[in-house]
């Protein structure tokens, strides 16, 4: 076809030329119009005898006509059947002289699709399934293509618009075509027109119908928006703070296309990744590239850059005050060890003797006698500043506690062992000292039927001078008033015993739990239990 | 007990959260509009939601300040939008009737809105613009890289997001605001600092892009549509700052060989020019400087053909420097000076067209358009993806582009060493990292800060050995310390369950836990350096009484804390480990 087309062009010239040349011999009067005319074929010829030129064109015509039949000259004869009918048979059809025409090898698709890749002017080649033929358009017949979608002649020589040479020769007629005279409306405007026109131009003027825009105003829309930055515009209290998106994390080392070999997994760590949960797999597995051509595109890209836009306007934004502090720094300070001495640092007394666990330690008044209590059932006193053992009692049974009198006009100790506990004189002090405890432990104990006799029973205990007070069930401890007038005990059991030496009145109180230690208050009504 | 209803009269107003906070279905109702118009308004209005204290429709709602839903419903947009929405409509009609032509008039008078207020509404300062500049930044590079989707993406955003995002490397190019490069597997992310305000960007690499269907493009071109005027007017506004003017007008040549920026930077050339010819404008200070025949010089190649001048990117360089640059800007603009670099074929032009000037070097590249060819004798370095295979040129080095940013990152001549082409190259390391937080460098980084550190450049061989000799060794100190921890954490457990075991057999606990008090005392010392076995002793003692006294709330706050170190600790030590392992392999392989 495109050789058809080739031969075509050659053609045409060839006319023109012969066309020239009978210009030049041709009347003078059509001489103004052959000039503007050059390319049209049409009008040069019946500037001359219509007979002898029109056969030539017409030979022209004919020629061309014959050549495009010799090119396209249809190798296939089967005239319009379905092409189907030929699918499976390996030749396409027949030739003129009725020899089949067998079907070419096609290249498979990979080759065509490489060839196509590097001719550029594959886009404008198609096959041509009748004749089995690839075929190439060529330009000429884009041209002409694209001319005839355009509505306009298919050759672009041809001119619509060349002035119209009538063809027909008036001058010998004595009839015209038409004798009817023009008619009125030839000569009057059209009313309709006018009609409408006045309804335009009323809309214009009502201002219904605008111009339309120029795209190039828009365009202009931008312009510096932020004057100096001086004039700031203070915000006014009506709106809610702005709260600016945080920033997105910027990449680590892992992200890098070339990151140091360390921080890419090793395959068993990798395989590790799918064994665990989804939310705790790591998002991003560095990767190494030898060049950054050989990078790839991310595949993730419009996904995260979507997240992102997601979290800006679907996230609600709270201003939260980020502690970048030392987690030490949370901890209370101490004071430090050495800041707290003086405090004895070697072992500078030892008060040996007893032979068991020391279970109770109490100090005297005056600060210069310890009293002990063990649970190999004595009870002694020491000299502070010796660790001379000064007295012992074999009491016999395990001693819980040891406490003195803090009133030092009586020198008396106190000591609970088992059921019981022991009012003893210590034998320190002076005369006077001594004469007040001897009075004191020596005085008659009432057996008052009162409701503390069932818990509480006085006796005087005879072998290690002092007072016994039985309890009916164990007593843990003992605890002196600081004036010396009261003692209270503790009896696991529930019960809290005060008993006040002087006035001989004891009271009992029922504690709801276990108490272990006690604290009299100064004031008699206050007492207080630990438990 | 049971607590008593709330009763609130019937006239009374709501108070507190109930009052002040409304859930996104009543914020839609509220301003009649249906979703995605109102998400569109949020977006453009960058309202988002909020956490009330309290949240009384339940914890799936998202909720809205009642503030937040009223500035949108006086938003002038909202009027512009409901119009628009009628006028679609119209030409619906329109075209339903097959009136064809008056949908075409009607499609012509479509009524636009603009974002320039809300804009200016948003970021009353221009510095506000800055700050939020990253993510608008990353947008529009990432749709300049996209191709057109039919009905989904316009080929004309594309465009004009590509023309923007070349406006605005040209920017920061020509000003030498570059700070950080890191090309990642992501893309490559670029640090400016303008103005103070630290902006990092991330451009995808120059590839077809991977479309996902898993994503609301609608969403995005909200976004993106807010992102294009931002991006605008910042423009504008940095190109009014130097004195050119906005709307650049490009060399449609240039243009047409996709050299954009080249372009661009020769607008900016040209028109700082004719700022200077201007006698009104002579506001860049310093113009008297540059004398009458440099000026006409510089016009005339101008006007010449793209190609021809080579010394015109040299004479950018000349132009009167601003006064008020800092330190930083001046060190960036000497990094590649007196350098000329030949981009190949298959490198990311795009990319190092932008970085290499805006670090004072000339670039030129292969291809139409290029200011100065391959053969020109006075380029010192080019840049090569790809081994060798034609032979070199003299007096040049032939580098891989990782070379360059490193460079950036290091603010550093580099030796070229170990970029040449063809070698395998160092790690590419990332610039955003602070060490310090990370707790872990790699060799590469202190072999750079050395670098840095003595002017001389030491053969890299020599820096190598000494530098990573005391690593190992650190690394195994460290390794022998942890074991013996762990041995000694071990005993210290078995003692404490042994102390159990004696407590429940019912022996009086004060012996052995005296006992047990004692052997832990002794192992320790016996585990650490004999000279103060009494300090170390003391400091344990006082950090297990510190943990025993510190408050509840913050005992809570505090193991938080020690665990979110622990992790970063336990990443860093699977790092050493990993790189400890390649060590070792790498011995048994030479040895």
């Amino acid at each position: 076809m495109s050789g058809g087309e080739g031969s075509d062009l050659e053609d045409y010239p060839s006319i023109r030329d012969t066309d020239s040349e009978d210009e030049e011999s041709g009347s003078s009067e059509n001489e103004g119009e052959l000039n503007t005319s050059r390319n049209d074929g049409l009008a040069i010829d019946h500037g001359n005898e219509e007979e002898s030129d029109s056969s030539g064109l017409h030979e022209a015509v004919e020629e061309s006509d014959s050549s495009e039949d010799d090119e396209v000259a249809p190798r296939n004869t089967i005239g319009a059947v379905p092409l189907e009918w030929y699918r499976d048979e390996k030749h396409i059809g027949y030739d003129l002289t009725g020899k089949k025409i067998k079907k070419k090898e096609r290249e498979d698709k990979l080759q065509s699709f490489l060839a196509s890749a590097d001719d550029s002017k594959n886009w404008r080649k198609f096959l041509d399934e009748y004749n089995d033929e690839e075929v190439e358009v060529t330009k000429e017949d884009m041209k002409t293509i694209n001319r005839l979608l355009e509505g306009k002649a298919p050759h672009g020589d041809f001119d619509p618009y060349a002035p119209y040479v009538d063809w027909f020769k008036w001058d010998d007629s004595k009839h015209p075509l038409s004798n009817a005279p023009e008619p009125k409306r030839r000569f009057i405007p059209s009313k309709s027109e006018s009609k409408l026109v006045k309804r335009l131009v009323l809309a214009i003027r009502k201002g219904l119908i605008k111009p339309t825009k120029d795209e190039e105003e828009e365009e202009e829309s931008v312009y510096p928006l932020w004057g100096d930055d001086s004039n700031s515009t203070e915000k006014d209290g009506s709106h809610l703070s702005y709260i600016p998106a945080p920033k997105p994390k910027l990449p680590g080392y892992e992200e890098s296309f070339n990151p140091p070999p360390e921080f890419i997994p090793t395959q068993e760590e990798i395989d590790a990744y799918q064994l665990m949960y989804e939310e705790d797999r790591p998002k991003f597995i560095p990767k190494r590239f030898t060049s950054m051509r050989s990078i790839p595109a991310y595949e993730n890209a419009i996904k995260e850059c979507f997240e992102r836009c997601l979290d800006l306007y679907l996230c609600p934004r709270v201003r939260k005050k980020r502690i970048n502090i030392d987690p030490e720094s949370l901890k209370p300070k101490l004071p430090s060890r050495k800041d707290l001495k003086p405090y004895p640092v070697k072992c500078y007394l030892e008060y040996r003797g007893h032979k068991d666990t020391v279970t109770s330690v109490s100090t005297e008044a005056s600060g210069q006698w310890i009293a002990s209590g063990s649970s190999d059932g004595t009870v002694r006193i020491w000299e502070v500043e010796t660790g001379r053992c000064l007295k012992l009692w074999e009491i016999g049974e395990a001693v819980t506690y040891v406490a003195w009198n803090p009133n030092p006009e009586y020198s008396v100790l106190a000591v609970s062992v088992g059921q019981d506990v022991l009012i003893l004189n210590t034998g320190f002090g002076n005369e006077e000292v001594q004469k007040k405890t001897k009075e004191l432990l020596s005085a008659e104990r009432p057996t008052t039927p009162d409701d503390t006799a069932t818990f509480v029973s006085w006796i005087q205990d005879e072998t290690h001078e002092g007072t016994r007070l039985r309890h009916f069930k164990t007593v843990s401890s003992v605890e002196w008033h600081r004036r010396g007038d009261y003692f209270s005990t503790v009896v696991p059991a529930d019960i809290l015993f005060s008993v006040k030496i002087s006035y001989m009145l004891s009271l009992s109180l029922p504690l709801s739990h276990i108490t272990h230690s006690l604290f009299l208050h100064d004031p008699i009504s206050h007492l207080l239990a630990f438990s | 007990m049971v607590k008593k209803k709330h009763y609130r009269p019937a006239g009374k107003k709501k108070e507190g959260n109930a009052a002040r906070f409304v859930t996104r279905s009543q914020a839609v109702k509220q301003l009649q509009v249906n979703l995605p118009l109102f998400r569109k308004l949020c977006i453009l209005k960058g309202i988002f939601p909020r956490e009330p204290k309290k949240k009384v429709k339940g914890n799936h709602h998202t909720y809205y300040h009642l503030k937040d839903v009223s500035f949108i419903q006086h938003e002038p947009l909202l009027g512009k939008m409901r119009d628009i929405r009628a006028y679609e409509k119209k030409v619906k009609k329109a075209e339903a009737k097959k009136n064809r032509d008056r949908a075409i008039i009607l499609r012509q008078r479509r009524s636009t809105y603009k974002l320039d207020k809300v804009i200016l509404q948003r970021y009353p300062k221009f510095i506000d613009a800055l700050r939020d500049l990253d993510d608008c930044l990353t947008m529009v590079h990432l749709f300049a890289a996209l191709p057109a989707i039919e009905d989904r993406i316009d080929v004309k955003r594309i465009h004009n997001c590509r023309r923007m995002s070349h406006e605005w490397q040209a920017f920061i190019s020509r000003t030498h605001k570059l700070r950080k490069v890191f090309v990642s597997v992501k893309g490559i992310y670029y640090q400016a600092e303008v103005k103070g305000q630290l902006i990092t960007w991330l451009t995808p690499h120059p590839l077809q892009q991977v479309l996902t269907d898993d994503v609301d493009f609608n969403i995005m071109l909200n976004f993106l549509e807010f992102y294009e005027a931002l991006l605008a007017f910042v423009n504008c506004h940095l190109y009014r700052s130097i004195n050119v003017k906005y709307p650049p007008i490009l060399d449609p040549r240039l243009e047409a060989f996709a050299a954009e920026l080249y372009a661009l930077s020769r607008y900016f050339d040209a028109s700082s020019r004719s700022s200077v010819l201007d006698p009104q404008v002579s506001s860049l200070p310093g113009s008297s400087k540059v004398d009458e025949s440099e000026l006409r010089l510089a016009q005339l190649q101008y006007q010449l053909p793209a190609n021809e001048p080579g010394a015109l990117m040299g004479l950018v360089e000349n132009v009167p420097g601003e006064d008020e640059e800092d330190n930083d800007t001046m060190m960036c603009k000497e990094l590649f000076k007196d350098m000329k670099f030949f981009l190949n074929r298959e490198v990311n032009r795009e990319s190092l067209l932008f970085v290499i000037p805006a670090f004072g070097g000339i670039v030129s590249w292969k291809g139409d358009g290029a200011p100065f060819e391959e053969d020109d004798n006075s380029i010192t370095h080019q840049i090569v993806d790809r081994p060798l295979q034609h032979e070199l040129c003299e007096g040049r080095k032939y580098v891989q582009p990782q070379w360059v940013y490193d460079c950036v990152n290091a603010k550093k001549i580099l030796p070229t060493r170990d970029y040449l082409a063809g070698r395998e190259l160092p790690p590419h390391l990332s610039p955003f990292v602070d060490p310090k937080e990370e707790g872990y460098v790699p060799d590469y980084a202190l072999k750079i800060e050395q670098w840095k550190a003595s002017e001389i450049l030491p053969l890299p061989d020599v820096g190598k050995e000494d530098l990573e000799d005391p690593q190992n060794f650190a690394d195994l100190e460290k390794a022998k310390e942890a074991a013996k921890n762990d041995k000694k954490l071990k005993a210290l457990q078995k003692e404490y369950f042994d102390g159990l075991k004696v407590e429940l057999n019912g022996v009086p606990p004060s012996s052995s836990i005296s006992k047990t008090d004692n052997q832990i005392s002794a192992k320790a010392t016996e585990d650490r350096e004999e000279s103060d076995p009494d300090y170390e002793q003391i400091a344990k003692d006082k950090e297990e009484l510190e943990l025993l006294t510190i408050s509840k709330k913050k005992r809570g706050l505090y193991e938080a804390m020690k665990k979110g170190k622990k992790r970063k600790h336990d990443n860093v030590e699977v790092i050493k480990e990993r790189k400890r392992k390649l060590k070792e392999s790498q011995k048994s392989r030479d040895g």
